[in-house]
């Protein structure tokens, strides 16, 4: 090897040293530089703007991908004027392994309603698979001997967000046998869960609330294979002593195909059920508590039986938030499902968001909008009926 | 030995070449009905509450997915038989093998994919701009116009859009597309935007009156097909692609809406 060869060698080998030494460099840096998950909070609190603090929400959050898609339904939740967003925290994406609690996914929701100004109605529920024992598909089995196993995952909830989250709904809607894995309903099965949870949720947590209820809106009668009667469940879990187990109702009141202001009873289905529910609250001396309504709407699908006219779903829900404002003192909060969904479902529960999955605000967002932040509404959203001129 | 080597050769040339044309004539090849629909009918799901396309007269179904349906059976020369399904259910009695087929005014679910073929379109429900006849209004022509539409519907949706887009409308909202559309017919109104079934139905009962209408978006109408049942699923595109040659699809079309 000559002399010039080898000098050539001995640059080549610096240059390659120094490119090497700049891309570690480079890669420290980045690492260095890399912006944290928590990087795209808002750089201020934000605050909530409304004039109709009842307005509220049904997020679903849990199932995002993007933290820029939890931001981003958090900030129209906001910007709508919802003071309150009622979010599901799924047990088992908390307790993946039996006593081995995970908050990521939970605390980044959190962190972000926080900084956006909301306050959160945990709704708990949904079984991991080491709880559901290899016995069932479905998400929502649990037999009794692991009641104690999710009263401990709801205290360590109430917990963890102390002073945070204070609201916590115990299961969904469990007068449906879907909601409990298929199996039969039983009243007295979900007030020995409440049971099993109310004190240990209040040992970790005295300042938190505990709703009771979530009943699915039903005319099921007593041995249907499908589910039981609200009416008939809530009077039966009195019956069996709840009373004493949550501090709370909270109610699913949709409207399906009637006004806000449609009579309620017994035997239908309608907005102003949730009255037949608070006499059956008043009829066993619990009348002190109060009440959310954690899901309630309209859906506007044309394929759908219990659907309304897109125009009719707009009025139709801003007339219930004035009919509850003005005749239900015992209301804390009217909850919307649902603010938007992660992906669409090409079916009619599309046609219960106020967002499409690709964040566009449908009309009846804006006009909700509109009447929680006291801007200017028309007396009528839209013209009466064009006549021929003579 | 050395013929024996030419003739494996040979035959690794040939044989494969002779399968690649078997293959694509198979493939081109229209599938046996007979095996395609082994119960030697078709057997066709239908959510008989959506008229026009499908409606329970009196246990008889009645409606434009109902003749589309037979004149497709007419078309792969098997008899059709429809069950009438409601919504909820239309999918499960397709992949549970209740049916062969679903005709019910269905749009593409994404999410199906892996379970679901599905057809071409054969009709599309997006929204339509209508104008009068001779002056015709496009979305390129809107501005300054005044638009009737129904409150809170997609059309709304889709007005909204072009307003963020920073095309100033005069807008003129209705509680139903009929009013949108009467607006238009009177005269007070420049354009209505409603889906293409309420416009075709409205410009169907007025009789003489004849507006334009330009498509603004789509919204495309298939059938659904169980993904391994690739036989019936040719079929049923070859039958439909035929029936839009001929002009039979429109007919029926213009049969309902």
């Amino acid at each position: 090897m000559s002399e010039r060869t080898k000098v050539a060698e001995s640059k080549r080998k610096r240059a390659g040293v120094g490119v090497m030494a700049g891309l570690v460099a480079l890669l420290l840096l980045a690492l260095v530089t890399r912006k944290p998950a928590s990087d795209l909070l808002p750089l201020e609190q934000q605050t909530v703007e409304t004039e109709k603090p009842q307005v509220c929400v049904h997020t679903l959050l849990e199932n995002e991908v993007e933290e820029e898609s939890i931001l981003r339904s958090l900030e129209l939740a906001r910007e709508l004027g919802a003071t309150t967003i009622v979010q599901f925290f799924p047990w088992a994406y908390v307790e993946r392994e039996r006593g081995h609690y995970d908050w990521t996914l939970a605390d980044r929701i959190v962190r972000h309603a926080e900084m956006q100004g909301l306050r959160i109605i945990a709704r708990l529920g949904l079984v991991p698979d080491w709880a559901r024992d290899g016995k069932t598909e479905t998400l929502n089995y649990l037999t009794e001997d692991l009641f104690p196993a999710f009263a401990d995952y709801a205290a360590a909830f109430a917990k963890h967000y102390a002073g945070v989250v204070d609201h916590l709904i115990i299961w969904n809607e469990p007068n449906l046998s879907f909601e409990w894995g298929y199996q039969p309903v039983d009243p007295a099965r979900y007030v020995r869960l409440l049971q099993a949870s109310y004190a240990r949720i209040k040992g970790a947590n005295p300042q938190a609330m505990v709703l009771a209820g979530a009943l699915a809106p039903t005319l099921e009668p007593r041995g249907s294979a499908a589910g039981l009667s609200d009416l008939d469940f809530l009077q039966a879990m009195y019956d069996l002593g709840a009373r004493e187990y949550f501090d709370a109702l909270a109610i699913h009141s949709y409207g399906f195909r009637e006004p806000p202001e449609a009579e309620p009873a017994r035997d239908r289905l309608n907005f102003r059920r949730s009255e037949l529910l608070r006499e059956i609250m008043l009829t066993n001396d619990d009348g002190h508590k109060p009440v959310y309504i954690t899901e309630s709407g309209w859906n506007d699908h044309p394929r759908w039986t219990q659907a309304v006219r897109p125009s009719q779903r707009s009025a139709y829900t801003l007339r219930a938030f004035e009919y509850a404002e003005q005749n239900w003192d015992w209301l804390e909060n009217l909850c919307l499902w649902v603010l938007r969904f992660p992906a669409d479902v090409y079916s009619y529960p599309d046609n219960s968001t106020l967002v499409s999955a690709d964040f566009v605000e449908k009309p009846i967002y804006f006009a909700l909008q509109d009447y929680a932040r006291g801007w200017a509404q028309s007396e009528r959203p839209w013209l009466p009926p064009p006549k021929a001129k003579a | 030995m050395k013929r024996y080597q030419r003739l494996l050769r040979s035959l690794t040339v040939t044989l494969p070449l002779v399968l690649l044309v078997a293959a694509v004539i198979r493939h081109y090849q229209p599938p046996d009905p007979a095996v395609a629909f082994p119960g030697g009918e078709i057997v066709i799901g239908v959510d008989g509450s959506f008229p026009p396309f499908a409606s329970d007269d009196g246990g008889k179904l009645r409606g434009l997915d109902i003749d589309l349906g037979m004149a497709l059976a007419l078309e792969i020369n098997l008899p059709a038989r429809f069950v009438s399904i409601s919504y909820n259910g239309l999918y499960d009695s397709l992949i549970s093998g209740q049916v062969d087929l679903l005709i019910s005014a269905l749009r593409i679910e994404p999410a199906r994919r892996d379970d679901v073929r599905y057809s071409r379109t054969y009709y599309d429900n997006g929204l339509v701009l209508a104008s009068e006849s001779g002056a015709v209004l496009d979305a390129e022509a809107l501005a300054g116009q005044r638009v009737a539409y129904e409150y809170a519907s997609s059309a709304d949706s889709q007005i909204r859009a072009w307003e963020r887009a920073g095309t100033q409308i005069e807008k003129l909202p209705y509680e139903l597309p009929v009013h949108a559309l009467d607006a238009l017919r009177y005269g007070q109104a420049d354009g209505a935007l409603t889906d293409a079934t309420a416009f075709r139905l409205y410009a169907r009962a007025q009789g003489a009156w004849r507006p334009e209408a330009a498509y603004v978006t789509q919204d495309p109408y298939v059938i659904a097909v169980r993904r391994d049942r690739v036989g019936a699923w040719k079929l049923v595109e070859s039958a439909l692609s035929t029936l839009k040659d001929s002009g039979e699809l429109a007919r029926i079309l213009d049969e309902w809406l």
